[in-house]
């Protein structure tokens, strides 16, 4: 579904990312992880097309990015990003419909208008629809912006691709849980799913693989199982761990510091 | 949202059009109990029902001055608009950012320098030369003040406003220099385009500028989607489909055409690219998908009735319009600021 291979990446003289061969398939959800300066965001910038030309093509499902249509790959593909405009002057419905806008030219239509009303409803901001969107507090911000990009998804695409990075910032408890269910639904349907994740514990819990970053490089791309192990996890952290089963789901369960 | 959009145009044009009757019959000169319709079918048939001063004053004088405040006014809203969207400010306006004082520049040298050829190439090209000149000037300045100021995607807005100042400065010196070297005659033109007025309107700037601001508008009116869009930054526009390098060329050459050609036929009109965002903004938050399109009315309203304004309030004298459009858009200018004062 996406490949990419041998990406590197260099700011000024300084590597960020090097030799990175990465392959995700229909249906999974691929949460990288790893300390800070990884490089995580670097390579979700890379794969989701931003950086511009790349010293390698990726692939997304059979062309490069190039060979898209702009408006044919926005209904395909989604990107959540961390840093997200702090003004935006509009109403919270009017910036989750920017989300529909690959849809529609001047008018929008009832099913962009339901899509907006759904993914209100699945981050839980439609009680705030006609708050102003710069009233918000940060957490909140970050679901309005969640609610867009799963509004731009909303249709009848097969196998689509969402890039999350870091999504469960500023959220509570009970919404990180709501928006990590939401997204495994949505790779349950076949869709593909490339998240950065800073709780090694939610990556273990809901992550089909999970690839671990350090300094630009990949240091372990596996199921959870075999990346969440007592070394490797130390070591990379450079703090020490335990890691011992889940008793509620057999996941692995990493307590830090001991 | 969207037959709102056609209501509130629909009104805005009505209003506009009772401005432009009202602006038809203010004036110095009054014409004789004549209706509306009679003065028209007059000069249509020609049957000597309307005399020859007064069909000069209608045909000559008002009528072009009134298509002229309409284009221009227009021109220069939609400009402010589009520019706001591009630097993500309500302060990126044409003067602010030194695109009116570019294109002044360039036609004051082409007013002085062009003296020597003007004799030999027929009226029409004057008009185009120095309107040429003047988007040339505007051009520049606004890819200048774009590469300082923007860095990534990310405008930093004390930039934007400080290379608009200096690019201002820069014009102040060379317009400094040419009045002192400038003959009479051509002094006079240069104090014109200071000021501003649209006092020297005439059928064939009129023709320019319709056909400048028919082709900017067939691709910027509808740039209101991308340009929401572009609030959530340059990348997540693009994530929405949104082709935003295309956009922002675009936007930056059609700009400078509309500013270029108004400012080399009725000089330096200032403000209005920062009133009409900025009062549309008041009552429909920063929806350009709204407001681009209304701007495109209520600036031709804005203009409309300051130069009328202009030329009734000191008859048989005439107010320069700059100063009218001055007074209203200083204050909001403060306003702006103050408001923006945590993110300067």
């Amino acid at each position: 579904m996406l490949q990419a291979t041998n990406i590197s990446y260099a700011h000024r003289r300084f590597t960020i990312l090097e030799g990175i061969n990465v392959e995700v398939n229909h249906g999974e959800l691929l949460v990288i992880v790893g300390p800070n300066g990884a490089g995580k965001s670097t390579l979700l910038s890379v794969l989701a097309n931003e950086m511009g030309k790349g010293s390698e093509p990726i692939i997304f499902k059979k062309k490069t990015f190039k060979d898209w249509d702009e408006r044919e790959l926005a209904h395909n593909k989604a990107k959540f990003s961390q840093s997200n405009s702090p003004d935006i002057p509009l109403s919270v419905k009017d910036v989750v419909m920017m989300g529909r806008y690959p849809y529609f030219n001047a008018t929008p239509h009832q099913t962009d208008i339901d899509a907006v009303q759904a993914a209100m409803e699945e981050t839980d901001v439609a009680p705030l629809a006609g708050r102003e969107y710069n009233s918000l507090s940060g957490g909140e911000k970050q679901r309005v912006h969640l609610a867009r990009v799963l509004a731009q998804l909303d249709n009848d695409v097969d196998n689509k691709l969402v890039f999350l990075d870091e999504p469960l910032n500023n959220l509570d408890v009970l919404h990180q849980h709501r928006i990590l269910h939401t997204i495994k639904k949505f790779t349950q349907r076949g869709n593909t799913a490339v998240m950065v994740l800073h709780d090694l514990n939610l990556a273990a819990q809901f992550a089909d693989t999970v690839m671990l970053l350090k300094k630009g490089r990949i240091v372990a791309h596996d199921v959870p199982g075999e990346v969440f192990t007592r070394e490797t996890i130390s070591q990379v952290y450079n703090f020490p761990c335990t890691i011992c089963a889940n008793p509620v789901n057999q996941n692995p369960l990493i307590i830090f510091g001991t | 949202m969207q037959n709102k959009l056609f209501l509130y145009l629909l009104l805005s044009f009505a209003l506009l059009a009772g401005l432009a009757v009202w602006s038809l019959y203010s004036g110095v000169f009054v014409f004789e109990k004549h209706s509306f319709l009679e003065i028209f079918s007059g000069i249509w048939t020609n049957d000597g029902s309307i005399d020859a001063s007064e069909r000069f004053v209608l045909m000559d004088l008002r009528l072009p001055r009134i298509a002229m405040g309409i284009l221009i006014g227009s021109a220069l809203a939609v400009s402010g608009t589009c520019l706001q969207g591009m630097f993500r400010n309500p302060l990126a306006t044409p003067d602010l950012l030194g695109i009116t004082a570019g294109a002044s520049l360039f036609a004051a040298v082409t007013i002085v320098l062009g003296s020597y050829i003007k004799p030999y190439i027929p009226e029409a090209l004057h008009y185009s030369l120095l309107s040429v000149m003047a988007f040339a000037g505007a051009l520049i300045t606004m890819i200048l003040v774009y590469r300082i100021s923007t860095q990534g995607g990310r405008t930093n807005i004390v930039m934007m406003l400080l290379s608009g100042v200096a690019i201002t400065a820069i014009g102040f010196a060379v317009m400094g220099l040419l009045i002192y070297f400038a003959k009479d005659d051509e002094l006079r033109d240069l104090t014109f385009w200071n000021l501003g007025s649209l006092a020297g309107a005439t059928w064939i700037k009129c023709a320019i500028l319709a056909l400048v601001v028919l082709v900017a508008y067939s691709m910027l009116i509808k740039k209101g989607k991308a340009l929401n869009a572009m609030m959530l930054g340059e990348r997540d526009a693009q994530h929405l489909g949104i082709p935003v390098e295309r956009i922002k060329k675009q936007i930056v050459v059609l700009t400078a055409l509309m500013v270029g050609t108004s400012v080399a036929f009725a000089g330096t009109i200032s403000f209005v690219g920062l009133i009409v965002p900025y009062i549309l903004r008041l009552i429909f938050k920063s929806n350009y998908h709204i407001i681009l399109p209304l701007a495109a009315v209520w600036g031709a309203i804005l203009m409309l009735s300051a130069d009328t304004i202009s030329r009734t309030v000191a008859a048989p004298g005439e107010l320069p319009i700059g100063v009218l459009t001055a007074f209203m858009g200083a204050p909001i200018f403060m306003m702006i600021l103050i408001r923006n004062r945590k993110q300067m």
